[in-house]
C-alpha cells in the first residue's frame, strides 16, 4: 500500500507545482513507483513544469466520470516511465466537478498501484483544497521565507487539524542566504518558531529552478544544482533516511564564484 | 423526563452547544434533537461549537452530533474541540481571594491557535500554546496565554474593565479589554524579555512586566 502525500501551501506562487515535479521524479529516481495527481482543476500546469503537456488525453474528471479507466489516464514520464506517471487536471472545468468522496475513492485506487501519489494542491482553501486533502495520509506544506506566505501555511495547519491529516511537514522554499544574513529576510528559525511543525527540508532559491521549469526538466536531476541537491535530500528523507540540511551558510565569496561560473559553463 | 444534558446558547459571535457532565450519550442526541426541531429554520445558517463539561466525546459521537447539525442547515466548527473545567467549588479559607467571581467559569484551550481559528467563551481563558496573528481569543474575562500571544486578544468582553491579558510573549496584533482598543506599534520593539500582563490604567490599555500579584 502507498502513501498518498498531498503538497499544499495556501499562498499561490510559493512553489507547490515545483515541489510536487521535483519530489516525483526525485522519488522515481530512488527506484520508487509514483503516481502525480494535479488537483488544480481549470489552472492545471503540473503537466507543464513535466514537460508533459502535449501527451494528456485524458483527464482526472474523466476518471471520476468513468468516461476512461484509470491506467488510460495516467501519463507516462519522457524519463522514469512506468515509474513516474501523471494523472492531469481537467483544464476547462472548474474546482467543484469533484468531490472528496470521489477523491478518496480515486485515492484507494492509485495508492494499490503505487508507492507515492502525490497530490498537487491549488492555491486557496475552498472546494480544491478540500478535494486535493481528501484521501492523503500525509501533508506537506510549501511557503517562503514571506510573513504572508507564513501566515498563510499556519491557516492551512489549522484547517488540516480539523481533518483527519494530523503532523504535517513544511517545506521552506526559495530561501535567500545572503538576505538572511543581511536580516532582510525571515530566517529558518523565525519559521519554526511560528509554525512550530516539522522541516521537511529547505529549498534555496535558485535560477536554474526557472530555467528547469520552462523546459520542463525538474532541477532534481541537476546534479550541480544546490536545489536540485535539497530535494534530492527531501527524497530521501521521505523515504525514512536521516540526511542533514545543506549549509547554506556556509558558502563564502569564492565558492559562490565558482559555483557561478560552474553553472554558467553548464548552461553553455 | 431527564433532566436536560444539552444546553444551546447563543452569544454575539455564535452557537455553542454545552453538553453537561456524565450525560447520557443517547439522551444527549434526543434532546438535541427535539430542541432544534422546536426551533426549526431558527439556527439555520449558523456554525455550532460544543462545548463538553468533563471530558471529551469519542469522535464517532462528534460524527453523530455534527450529522444532526447539519441535518438542521448548521455546521459544526471541529477546529475548537473545547473541554471545560469547572472551577473547584471550594479552596478553603485562604485562598478565598483568589477564588474566581460566581458563575465564572475557565476554559482550557490545549493546544495552539492558528490563523482562522477563533475562541469567544463566557468566563476565562487559558491557552496552552500560542496564539498565533489571524487567531483570535475573546472572553468576557482574563486571558491567559501560556505561549506567544500574536493575533488579536480581546479580555472583558461585557465592558469589565478589570479584565487583563496575560502571555509568555505578548506581541499582539491587537489587544482589546473591554471596549479599550490598542494595537502594536508599525515599527519594530525590541522582544519583550519575560511574561508581561495587560490591564486597562487610567484610560488605556498599559503593557507591564509581570510580576507576582502579591507584590
Amino acid at each position: 500500500m502507498g502513501k498518498v502525500i498531498v503538497i499544499t501551501s495556501g499562498k499561490g506562487g510559493v512553489g507547490k507545482t515545483t515541489t510536487t515535479a521535483n519530489l516525483g521524479h526525485g522519488l522515481a529516481a530512488l527506484g520508487r513507483k509514483v503516481c502525480l495527481v494535479d488537483a488544480d482543476i481549470g489552472l492545471r500546469n503540473l503537466d507543464v513544469v513535466l514537460g508533459l503537456e502535449n501527451r494528456i488525453v485524458y483527464h482526472l474528471l474523466d476518471v471520476v466520470e468513468g468516461n476512461c479507466t484509470v491506467s488510460k489516464a495516467l501519463i507516462r514520464d519522457k524519463q522514469h516511465g512506468e515509474n513516474l506517471v501523471l494523472l492531469a487536471a481537467a483544464q476547462t472545468r472548474e474546482k467543484d466537478a469533484v468531490n472528496p468522496d470521489q477523491m478518496r475513492d480515486l485515492m484507494k485506487v492509485l495508492r494499490k498501484e503505487y508507492d507515492y501519489v502525490l497530490v498537487d494542491c491549488p492555491a486557496g482553501i475552498e472546494q480544491g483544497f478540500r478535494n486535493a486533502v481528501a484521501g492523503a495520509d500525509q501533508a506537506i506544506l510549501v511557503t517562503t521565507p514571506e510573513v504572508s506566505a507564513v501566515r498563510d501555511a499556519d491557516r492551512i495547519v489549522g484547517l488540516l487539524e480539523a481533518t483527519e491529516l494530523h503532523d504535517p511537514q513544511v517545506i521552506i522554499n526559495r530561501i535567500r542566504p545572503d538576505m538572511v544574513r543581511r536580516g532582510d529576510m525571515l530566517d529558518i528559525s523565525d519559521v519554526d518558531d511560528f509554525l512550530r511543525i516539522p522541516i521537511l527540508g529547505i529549498v534555496p532559491d535558485d535560477e536554474s529552478i526557472i530555467v528547469s521549469t520552462n523546459r520542463g526538466e525538474p532541477v532534481v536531476n541537476d546534479q550541480r544544482s544546490r536545489s536540485g541537491q535539497a530535494y534530492r535530500n527531501i527524497c530521501r528523507r521521505l523515504e525514512g533516511q536521516e540526511v542533514s540540511f545543506m549549509d547554506l551558510q556556509g558558502e563564502n565569496f569564492m565558492q559562490r564564484l565558482l559555483r557561478r561560473i560552474r553553472v554558467g559553463a553548464a548552461n553553455r | 423526563m431527564n433532566k436536560d444534558v444539552c444546553r444551546i446558547k447563543g452569544s454575539r459571535r455564535g452557537l455553542v452547544i454545552t453538553i453537561s457532565a456524565g450525560a447520557d450519550f443517547a439522551e444527549v442526541l434526543r434532546q438535541l434533537q427535539e430542541k432544534l426541531s422546536a426551533a426549526e429554520g431558527f439556527f439555520a445558517g449558523a456554525e455550532v461549537k460544543l462545548a463538553f463539561e468533563d471530558g471529551q466525546f469519542s469522535k464517532e459521537q462528534v460524527d453523530a452530533l455534527a450529522e444532526l447539525i447539519s441535518a438542521f442547515g448548521m455546521s459544526l466548527d471541529r477546529a475548537q474541540p473545547v473541554t471545560r473545567y469547572s472551577p473547584a467549588p471550594s479552596v478553603g479559607e485562604a485562598y478565598k481571594e483568589a477564588e474566581p467571581a460566581a458563575g465564572e467559569e475557565t476554559l482550557l484551550v490545549r493546544r495552539t491557535l492558528r490563523s482562522g481559528q477563533k475562541i469567544h467563551y463566557d468566563g476565562n481563558i487559558v491557552v496552552m500554546g500560542d496564539v498565533n496573528p489571524g487567531a483570535e481569543v475573546a472572553c468576557t474575562g482574563d486571558i491567559v496565554v501560556l505561549g506567544s500571544l500574536r493575533g488579536v486578544a480581546h479580555a472583558g468582553i461585557a465592558d469589565r474593565v478589570d479584565a487583563m491579558v496575560f502571555a509568555f510573549r505578548l506581541e499582539p496584533t491587537q489587544l482589546r479589554i473591554a471596549h479599550y482598543i490598542s494595537r502594536s506599534p508599525d515599527e519594530k520593539q525590541p522582544q519583550p524579555l519575560g511574561p508581561e500582563v495587560a490591564r486597562v490604567v487610567d484610560n488605556m490599555i498599559q503593557i507591564s512586566p509581570y510580576t507576582h500579584w502579591g507584590s
